[in-house]
This record gives structure tokens, C-alpha cells and sequence, in this order.
């Protein structure tokens, strides 16, 4: 692990700010250290050598002056830390989710959402240690240590001697340790993501595995993979905690060598008692900087792996260029016949549907059909640009292009309802720049939904509405997204799927007056007849046409 | 769930914990004898006596130099490994505690806040025995200890000693409660709600971009994370306010056993070595007391992730969820006769008041086929939980003649299955998610049973049995995954099976099919399984035996 990852200063700016305090603070943390052994090794000395209580008094008074600064400095430095930690966490947040949106739906569909989110969410607490705790001891230690050490080789140099010997052996195994940890290290942290990802799996699944009588058996699992981690974990512990074992020995052993070798010297004359005591004070102040950043290499070192899988987002949002949408490009398509032409669409590399030739046009209200998994909501995918396709698109003549003619034309409803924690009203006009209610009653309508009230809470993902009334209040969105914008085509993915007979008629009615307007064009994704036999055409998707 | 059964599960057993907690010990006693013993050796050094004097001095700074680094080393394996172990007893324990009332005792658990709280409230437990008992306890210890030392050799310095330990321990923690507890407290639901804000925004992806609505959503997660910032920034300041108080307090020791060790230099045996153990141990002690803000922090932030755990789990089960009853242990179903008989049966769930069905009568006897119709929120799915027994029912259910009350749940459930309406599909491979319905199957069974439901094709597609179906079905449309579930009913071959909605997502060509591969599939050698079909399309008359109508 490097101590200090460049991209984390280019990534995320309020680190360097962070850094400049801390090595203010270390400075003056580094001369309350001195001043402190100094003032109290000299008092000692001074009431052995005979001089009086009110003769030490000044004396004394300084040695408080300096445990009050230190303890002021204290605070400071834990104050500044935090609040570093805390801004440059947010920093990277943002910036990685705004990478995520800028990457994708296409991109997301092929990853775990619960692990992206685990990544952005509690994986990026892991550098609240790094910030809080190593980063500023790391700063106060290239700052403390060499003063220190000089300080004490003015005053004794045999002392500085035994110390400048026994520090390098730190650095040098931290490296050595630090390398055979590294690898184990990055492995633990895929392995923590596994396991979460995995405890949960076995939460959701719930339901299923009692249906099944599996529900108790799943108990050991936990039980068997969680001990694993243990194993695991341990086997990375007992070779990290060798640094932290390296760094105590080493600092113990120079306090010990120190102590022995000024004691032998003071014995034969040749040293004063106030450089000895003030030398051994001083001599674990080298080290224990140090010592703090070792207690904290553990730590910091799941900080950085954590600051990897972000940075990784990053780089490929980075690599990938930036969307630039076009508010109002004066030749914006919004209205006419839309055409595709040698349309095809895949996921990743894997072709999934197409090439397809077909027309609709202006209000039409077309029915796609075809076998599940033949390829219909992938299709619909890339009309909205969320995967690549081939061939062109054109409405009214004028080609549309993913990311540079803007999504206004086009408004969608799909497959999961995906609401959001709020109230029906918020979720109907999402996204809308002038939020209307009456328009939203009005998609209401069109959806069958009118009976659902405009303020009706919702919890996270919709809780609080039936299958059929979360599905309904989606389509509505879709509808009152068309209405504002007056979007050329509303697509519609498997409407009606979990609809009785009753509210899929009241729908169809609904759809069959929107497209009366003939200025908006419908397209329904469906398997039901109902729908299929109230649209003015049928799109049939055969097995046939899926790219071989 | 209480909070207090849960710090339990969380702290180690006596047994276990003690390894890790007396090597802590030894190691701290060890730092302050390494300083103690260095500043005898050098003002006593000083008075220059027979090198002989200093002989035991001189080891015992070389034995507490390798005592430190050592026990330190082994206290931190032995503490971390009875953390771990302990941390699958409380995995395990608090699962254990949601199976009686899963699903729909569950029911209105946020799912961001699910995994929080069941992964890093889990995972916070962890810091009980490692954060908080053995900082505390190690602290105590080696206070007292280093208290009795220097009243022995000085008692006014003694009870400077204990009087700054016990002002550090006072108003260390005060300062540190006072400022900090609030927003500690809130620290771990606001933790919980942006969670919640990123996982919603990361799983609505799709939805956002399409309706241009990611900007505004984005903002929506930086305020909640502006407010988390918030809550952790004040809570830093009270640490601070905690640490410079320890320190302050431990230079003041140390000034303290100055301003009463100097006048007492010479009369009463106290010596130069005697006044230097006396204004420096307080050094070391408080080094060791530096721990204790933290731990107290810890034991904070432990104890609101224990309450957030017991909210998430009910202390009692709700009298709508089932549960076994003592002495229907033994109680078995003929499978051969699973005769259902409801009689005017209602029920509801939990925290609702009125009942979802009622007053409903069924008879489904072996080789029936069923069908359920009625509109939505008429009460099909709540039908279907009654007769699996996830939901608890008033009025009379017999199954195989017998009071289904009399039976174990798990017999019930041996007898009936269930194929859900949102099948849920593992995060594994299609081989792992079709074997835990019969874990002896073979893989000829299951490419046998995949073929009956139609899925031969789309498997080799994938690549095989070894393809990963991915998270909740991402790459998986809605008619394959109930395929899949239904390959898992089949598989565990249940006397009768319900079929919430199989057809949903299934295109109308297809779905006849569908309904008539499972008819025949449920039709066993002696076509005695009975299949209750739950479904708002309509089904060809010559393949069912019954209805049912609701609403």
C-alpha cells in the first residue's frame, strides 16, 4: 500500500487543504514535546540538586503553560481531522456517483447494484480511519521524529546514535510487511464484499428458503462462511499485526538501550543527570508517532483498498466521454415519423436483438409482440440510449443520436415500476421542471389511477401501493413526462402485466384517448391480447430475427 | 429484540475473552514498568552507586521492553480471533431470530436500511469485546495498579494520582456525553437514511436517467449526506473536548506529584529516583487511560446499532404470523391423502386492521386443479400465504384430516408449496438456485426439469448450469424467473402446489403451454398432486377442476 495514493489529492481536493493544517498542527505538537521534557527533566534535576519549591515555582509554571497548550493542540488537531475526513468523503461521493449516473443504466445492468452501493455507501467509511487517524500522524511523524531526533543528538549524540540505528529497521520491515500483506489484503476486501453481499442474499431470500424447508439449514451457512472470514481475516492479521509487533519492539528496545547505556554512562561521571533524563523523555517521543501510524496501517490499508473500487468507477467514467446534452439545440427533433433502420442493440458484447426495419408513425399506436427473451425491453433499452445500438434512428427525418439530441422526445415507462420514497404527486412529476398537479390527475386518469391520492406517502421503493397500483402510478409518470414535454413517443414496457381485466381495460381506454390526440406516438411492449388487439398495429418479434 | 440480548450475543464468552484480556494487561503493565523502571535506573544512575545496585533494574528494563511488544502482539491475535468467532454466534443468532417471523412479519422493513443494518449494525457489534469491555477493563486495572504503586512510595502523590484519574474518567466522559452522545446517536440512523438515498438512486438508475431526474436526485443524496457530515463533525468535537481534557489532566499528575514530591525530597526515605517514578508514571498511566474516551465512543455507537437491530427484529411475534406449537413436534401428513378444507376462513396481517379475506370455504382434494380468480387486492396472495402458513388464519383449516394448527409448520410446508408471484433468485448460478429445492438432484434432473418448464434453450444460451443468474434476476426476464421457480417447486415435488400468478410475465402463446407442461408435470404417476392455480388471466376450462372466486 503507498501511504498517501496521488489520486486521492487529485480526486478529491480537500485533501491537500487537510494536509496543510495537519503539518501546522504537528509542528506545534512537535515543540510542546521537547518543551515538555525539557521544563520537567530540568525541574527533577534542579529539587535532587537541593533548589526549593518557590525557587522551582516559575519553572513549574511553565511546564503548565505547555501541558495546557498540548492538550489545546489536541483538540484542534481532532477537530481538523474529522472534518477533512468527513469533506473529502463527500468529495469522492459525489464525484463517484455522479461518474455512476454519467456511466449509466447500460453500465449499471451489468453489475451487482446492492455491491455499487455498497462501495459508494459504508465501503467509503473505511477511509474515516485513513483520514481521521493515519494521515495526521503520518504528517506529525515526518515532522516530529527528525526534530525530535536532532534535538536529542545536540544534547547526547551516543543516545541519537542508538536511535538513528533502531529507526530505519521500521520503514524497512513496514515494507517487507507491508508487501506480504498487500495482496492478502486486497483479497480480504473482495471477500468482506462477497460476504455482505452474500449475508443479505440469504436475508432477502427469506421468504423462499423457508418455503422450502432451507431456511434453518441457511443458519449454518452463515455460520460456515462467516467463519471462513474469520480464517481468512485472521491469516491477513497475524502477518499485518507484525508490523505493529516490529514497531513497539524496536521503539521498547531503543527506550531500553537508552536508558541502560545513559544509566552506565551517568555511573562513571561522564554524563549529567539533566541531559540523561531529558534524553530518555525525549527518546519514545521518536517513536511514538511511529507506533500510532503501525496501530493504524491496518486500518488504513481497507481505507485504500475501499478508495480503489472507487477510483476504478471514476477512471472508467474518466475514460468514457462525458454526455453532453443539449438543452435546447434549435434543431431538436420533437415531432414526426419515427423511423429505425437497421436497428440492432447488445449487452456488452453479446448481441441480443436485431437488425430490425420498422416505422411508426405520427400518433400511431404500434403493439410489440414476441416470446420473452426474445429481446423486447433490450430494444427499448437502446431506443433510450441506455445501450448501444446499431444502425439509425430517425424522427421526422432528423437522426437521433444517444447523448446529443437529449431524451425530451421520448418518454418511458418499464417493466419494474421503480418508484421512490415520496409522495405520488413527487413520483408522478419526476423530474418535471414546474411541478403540475392538475396534469398529474390527469396522468392519473389516463393510467387508471385515479383513485390514488396526489398526497399519498410513499415509502422507499414504492411501499405502501399494491403490484398493480405501484405499476399504474409508473405508467402515469410516463404519461404526465409526455404531456410536459410534449414528447414525440411514449413507450411502454409490459403495461398492464400486473393488471386484473378490469383496470387493463380502463388503461387501454386510457391509451386509446391519448393516442386520439394523434400527436403522440405509442409504443407497448406486450404479451396480453387486450392490449395487443386495441393497438393499430403489431410489431411481431420472432426468435428469428435475434442475431445468430 | 432487546438491546441488551444483543450485546450479549455480541461480547464474547468468559472463556474466551480472557486470553485476549490478560495479555492486554500484561502488555500495558509492561509500558509503565518500562518507564518507571528507566527513570529509577538513571537518577539513581546518577548518584553514582556499585554498578551491582542497578543490575535488576537493567533487566527489568530489557524484560518490560520485549514484555510490551510481545503480549501486545499476542493479545491483539488472541482478541480479534474471539471477536470473529463471536461474530458468527451473532450472525447466526440474530437470523435465527428473523426465520419464525419471515416474510410477512418483516413486512415494511426498508431495504437500505436492511443492509445496514444487517451488515455494518452487525459488523459494529464487533467492537463490543475489541472497542469497549477490554480497553475498559485494561484501563481500570493499570490504573489502580500504578495508584497502589506510588501511595506505597508516596500517599499524597497516591491520591494526586487517583484524584486526576478519577477528574480525567469524570469529565472526560461528561464532556464527551454532554457534546457528543446527541449526534452520536443520531449518527447511525442518518448513516441508515443515506444509505438508503445512494442505494435508491444507484437501483432507480435506469428510471432517473430516462426522466432527466438524476441532477435533482443527486442533490436529494448530498443534502442527506451534508447532514451525516454534520452529525459526525459535532461528534468529532466532543472526542476532541474528551482527549485534551485527558491530557491536560495527565501533564497535571504529573505537576501535581512535582509540587508535593519536591517539599517531601529528603525527609521520609524519599529519594531522587523515588520523585522521578513519581512525576513521570503518571505519563505512562495516562497513555494507557487514552483509550478509555474512545472506548466509551464505541460503546455509544455499539449500543445505537444494537438498538437498530432490536427495532428491525419484534421482541414478540405478531399473533397474525404463525408459530409452532409446543407438542405438534411429531404430527405428520399423509402425503397420499392432502386433502385442504377451509372452512369460512379469514385473515389479516400484521398491523392491519381489517381482514384481507373472508369467510372463505375450499376444498382442494388430491389430483384437483384449482383456479383462484378475483381482482387485485382481493386477497389471492393472502390466500395463498394462509395455506403455506406465513400468515396466521381465523376459523378452520384441516389439512390431511387433521387440524393444521396440530401440525409443524415445516410439515405443512412439506406438503404444500409454494411458487411465488416475484420469485426470488440468488445471486448464484442457475445450478445453485434450482438444488436447494432437492440437494441430492442430479444434473440430469435438472436439465430434466428445466426442459418441462421450457428453459432447455435459454440455459444453453447462458452457458450452462454453471451461469450465474445474476442479482435479483438482472439479466433474467420476469416469465424466466418464474420458470425457474417453478423448476424449483417441481423439484422438491410438494403433494400440492400453489402457483402465485406463474403466467404474469408470460407471453399468452406461451402461457397455455406453460399451464398445461405444469399440469401434466404436477400429474405424478398416480395424479394425486393437487395444483392451486392463482391467477388474473383467464385459463382454459379443460385444465382446471374447480374455481374459486374472490373479492
Amino acid at each position: 500500500m503507498k501511504p498517501l495514493d496521488p489520486r486521492l489529492l487529485g480526486y478529491a481536493r480537500a485533501a491537500r487543504a487537510f494536509l496543510m493544517a495537519g503539518a501546522l498542527i504537528g509542528l506545534a505538537q512537535t515543540a510542546c514535546i521537547v518543551l515538555f521534557a525539557w521544563f520537567l527533566s530540568q525541574v527533577i534535576v534542579r529539587a535532587i540538586d537541593g533548589q526549593s519549591l518557590s525557587e522551582l515555582m516559575p519553572m513549574i509554571a511553565a511546564l503548565a503553560g505547555v501541558v495546557v497548550a498540548r492538550a489545546a493542540l489536541l483538540w484542534i488537531a481532532e477537530v481538523t481531522s474529522t472534518r477533512g475526513a468527513a469533506r473529502v468523503k463527500s468529495q469522492l461521493r459525489s464525484r463517484v456517483l455522479a461518474a455512476i449516473t454519467q456511466l449509466g443504466p447500460g453500465w449499471m445492468a451489468e453489475r451487482n447494484a446492492t455491491s455499487v452501493a455498497t462501495v459508494t455507501g459504508p465501503g467509503l467509511d473505511a477511509l474515516d480511519t485513513y483520514f481521521s487517524r493515519y494521515l495526521p500522524q503520518l504528517i506529525l511523524t515526518a515532522i516530529a521524529t527528525p526534530i525530535v531526533v536532532l534535538v536529542i543528538f545536540l544534547e547526547d549524540w551516543p543516545s541519537a546514535l542508538g536511535v538513528v540505528l533502531t529507526l530505519p529497521i521500521i520503514p524497512v520491515f513496514m515494507i517487507l510487511i507491508g508487501w506480504a500483506t498487500q495482496t492478502v489484503q486486497k483479497k480480504q476486501w473482495r471477500l468482506l464484499n462477497t460476504l455482505s453481499t452474500s449475508f443479505l442474499d440469504v436475508v432477502g431470500g427469506l421468504a423462499t428458503l423457508t418455503l422450502f424447508g432451507r431456511a434453518a439449514r441457511q443458519a449454518e451457512r452463515i455460520r460456515s462462511v462467516t467463519e471462513q472470514y474469520r480464517v481468512q481475516t485472521m491469516k491477513v492479521l497475524r502477518v499485518s499485526f507484525l508490523s505493529g509487533f516490529v514497531l513497539e519492539l524496536v521503539s521498547s528496545l531503543a527506550v531500553a538501550v537508552v536508558a541502560v547505556s545513559v544509566g552506565l554512562r551517568l555511573i562513571d561521571g561522564s554524563l549529567g543527570l539533566s541531559v540523561g533524563l531529558f534524553v530518555l523523555l525525549l527518546a519514545p517521543e521518536a517513536f511514538l508517532p511511529l507506533r500510532q501510524v503501525g496501530t493504524q496501517f491496518h486500518a488504513a490499508a481497507d481505507g485504500v483498498a475501499a478508495a480503489d473500487d472507487v477510483f476504478e468507477i471514476l477512471d472508467a467514467a474518466s475514460a468514457e466521454q462525458a454526455e453532453t446534452m443539449v438543452e435546447s439545440a434549435p434543431d431538436r427533433p420533437s415531432a414526426g415519423t419515427l423511423v429505425l433502420t437497421g436497428f440492432g442493440a447488445a449487452y456488452g458484447e453479446r448481441p441480443v436483438i436485431g437488425p430490425i426495419d420498422a416505422e411508426f408513425s405520427t400518433g400511431s399506436f404500434t403493439a410489440i409482440t414476441g416470446p420473452s427473451g426474445v429481446g423486447k425491453s433490450t430494444l427499448v433499452a437502446a431506443l433510450l440510449g441506455f445501450v448501444g445500438h446499431t444502425g439509425v434512428v430517425t424522427l421526422g427525418g432528423r437522426t437521433i443520436e444517444a447523448g446529443v439530441t437529449g431524451r425530451d422526445w421520448i418518454s418511458w415507462c418499464g417493466q419494474r415500476p421503480g418508484l421512490l420514497a415520496g409522495s405520488v404527486f413527487e413520483n408522478v412529476a419526476l423530474g418535471s421542471r414546474a411541478p403540475d398537479r392538475a396534469l398529474a390527475a390527469r396522468a392519473l386518469g389516463v393510467a387508471a389511477a385515479d383513485e390514488i391520492e396526489l398526497d399519498r406517502m410513499l415509502g422507499v421503493a414504492g411501499a405502501g401501493l399494491s403490484g398493480g397500483q405501484a405499476q399504474r402510478v409508473s405508467i402515469a409518470r410516463a404519461v404526465y413526462r409526455a404531456l410536459e414535454r410534449h414528447s414525440a413517443v411514449l413507450v411502454l414496457d409490459e403495461p398492464s402485466s400486473a393488471l386484473d381485466e378490469l383496470s387493463e381495460s380502463r388503461l387501454i381506454d386510457g391509451l386509446r384517448r391519448l393516442s386520439e390526440s394523434r400527436t403522440l406516438t405509442l409504443i407497448v411492449v406486450t404479451h396480453r391480447e387486450a392490449v395487443a388487439r386495441a393497438a393499430d398495429s403489431i410489431l411481431s418479434l420472432e426468435p428469428a430475427a435475434m442475431a445468430a | 429484540m432487546r438491546t441488551t440480548e444483543i450485546l450479549r450475543l455480541a461480547q464474547p464468552s468468559a472463556r474466551r475473552f480472557a486470553p485476549g484480556a490478560l495479555l492486554g494487561l500484561l502488555s500495558a503493565l509492561c509500558a509503565v514498568g518500562l518507564l518507571a523502571t528507566s527513570a529509577y535506573l538513571i537518577t539513581r544512575a546518577a548518584e553514582m552507586p556499585p554498578i551491582l545496585y542497578l543490575n535488576m533494574a537493567i533487566v527489568g528494563v530489557r524484560a518490560f521492553a520485549l514484555g510490551r511488544a510481545g503480549f501486545r502482539y499476542a493479545d491483539r491475535l488472541a482478541s480479534h480471533d474471539a471477536a470473529f468467532r463471536t461474530l458468527a454466534t451473532l450472525r447466526v443468532g440474530i437470523y435465527e431470530r428473523l426465520v419464525p417471523i419471515a416474510p410477512d412479519g418483516l413486512a415494511g422493513t426498508r431495504r437500505g436500511d436492511l443492509l445496514t443494518r444487517l451488515t455494518a449494525d452487525v459488523d459494529e457489534l464487533q467492537n463490543l469485546p475489541l472497542r469497549v469491555v477490554q480497553p475498559l477493563l485494561i484501563s481500570g486495572a493499570v490504573a489502580a495498579t500504578s495508584v497502589a504503586t506510588v501511595w506505597i512510595l508516596l500517599p499524597s502523590a497516591g491520591i494526586a494520582l487517583l484524584v486526576a484519574l478519577v477528574l480525567a474518567a469524570l469529565v472526560g466522559t461528561a464532556a464527551n456525553s454532554l457534546i457528543a452522545a446527541r449526534s452520536e446517536r443520531s449518527i447511525a440512523p442518518l448513516r441508515g437514511a443515506f444509505a438508503d438515498e445512494v442505494l435508491d438512486t444507484v437501483v432507480n438508475l435506469d428510471v432517473l436517467t430516462a426522466f432527466d431526474a438524476t441532477a435533482e436526485r443527486l442533490a436529494a443524496v448530498e443534502r442527506a449526506d451534508a447532514r451525516l457530515t454534520r452529525a459526525v463533525l459535532s461528534s468529532a468535537a466532543g472526542t476532541g473536548v474528551a482527549t485534551g481534557i485527558l491530557s491536560l489532566l495527565a501533564g497535571a499528575a504529573s505537576v501535581a506529584g512535582l509540587l508535593v514530591g519536591i517539599p517531601a525530597l529528603g525527609s521520609s526515605g524519599l529519594d531522587g529516583p523515588v520523585l522521578a517514578i513519581i512525576a513521570l508514571v503518571p505519563i505512562a498511566v495516562f497513555e494507557v487511560m487514552s483509550s478509555v474516551p474512545l472506548a466509551l465512543s464505541a460503546l455509544r455507537q455499539v449500543r445505537s446499532s444494537a438498538e437498530r437491530i432490536g427495532s428491525a427484529v419484534p421482541e414478540i411475534v405478531p399473533p397474525e404470523i404463525p408459530l409452532d406449537r409446543p407438542g405438534a413436534g411429531s404430527n405428520t401428513v399423509d402425503a397420499s391423502n392432502a386433502v385442504i378444507e377451509l372452512r369460512d376462513v379469514s385473515a389479516s396481517w400484521p398491523q392491519e386492521s381489517s381482514p384481507a379475506i373472508r369467510g372463505i370455504d375450499l376444498t382442494v382434494s388430491p389430483g384437483d386443479r384449482i383456479l383462484v380468480t378475483g381482482s387485485s387486492g382481493s386477497g389471492k396472495t393472502t390466500l395463498a400465504h394462509v395455506l403455506v402458513r406465513f400468515l396466521e388464519f381465523e376459523g378452520s383449516y384441516r389439512l390431511g384430516g387433521v387440524d393444521v394448527r396440530s401440525l409443524p409448520l415445516a410439515e405443512v410446508r412439506r406438503t404444500i408449496g409454494l411458487s411465488e408471484q416475484i420469485p426470488y433468485l440468488f445471486d448464484e448460478s442457475i445450478r445453485q438456485n434450482l438444488l436447494f429445492a432437492r440437494d441430492d438432484a442430479s444434473d440430469d434432473d435438472l436439465i430434466a426439469v428445466l426442459e418441462r418448464v421450457g428453459l432447455t434453450e435459454w440455459v444453453e444460451q447462458r452457458g450452462g448450469l454453471d451461469a450465474r443468474v445474476g442479482e435479483r434476476g438482472v439479466l433474467v426476464s420476469g416469465g424466466q424467473s418464474q420458470r425457474i421457480a417453478l423448476a424449483r417447486a417441481l423439484l422438491a415435488d410438494f403433494p400440492v402446489l400453489v402457483l402465485d400468478e406463474p403466467t404474469a410475465n408470460v407471453d399468452p402463446g406461451r402461457a397455455d403451454a406453460l399451464l398445461r407442461d405444469l399440469l401434466s408435470a404436477s400429474a405424478d404417476p398416480d395424479g394425486r398432486r393437487a395444483v392451486v392455480i392463482i391467477s388474473h388471466l383467464p385459463v382454459p376450462a379443460e385444465l382446471i377442476t374447480g374455481r374459486l372466486h374472490l373479492g
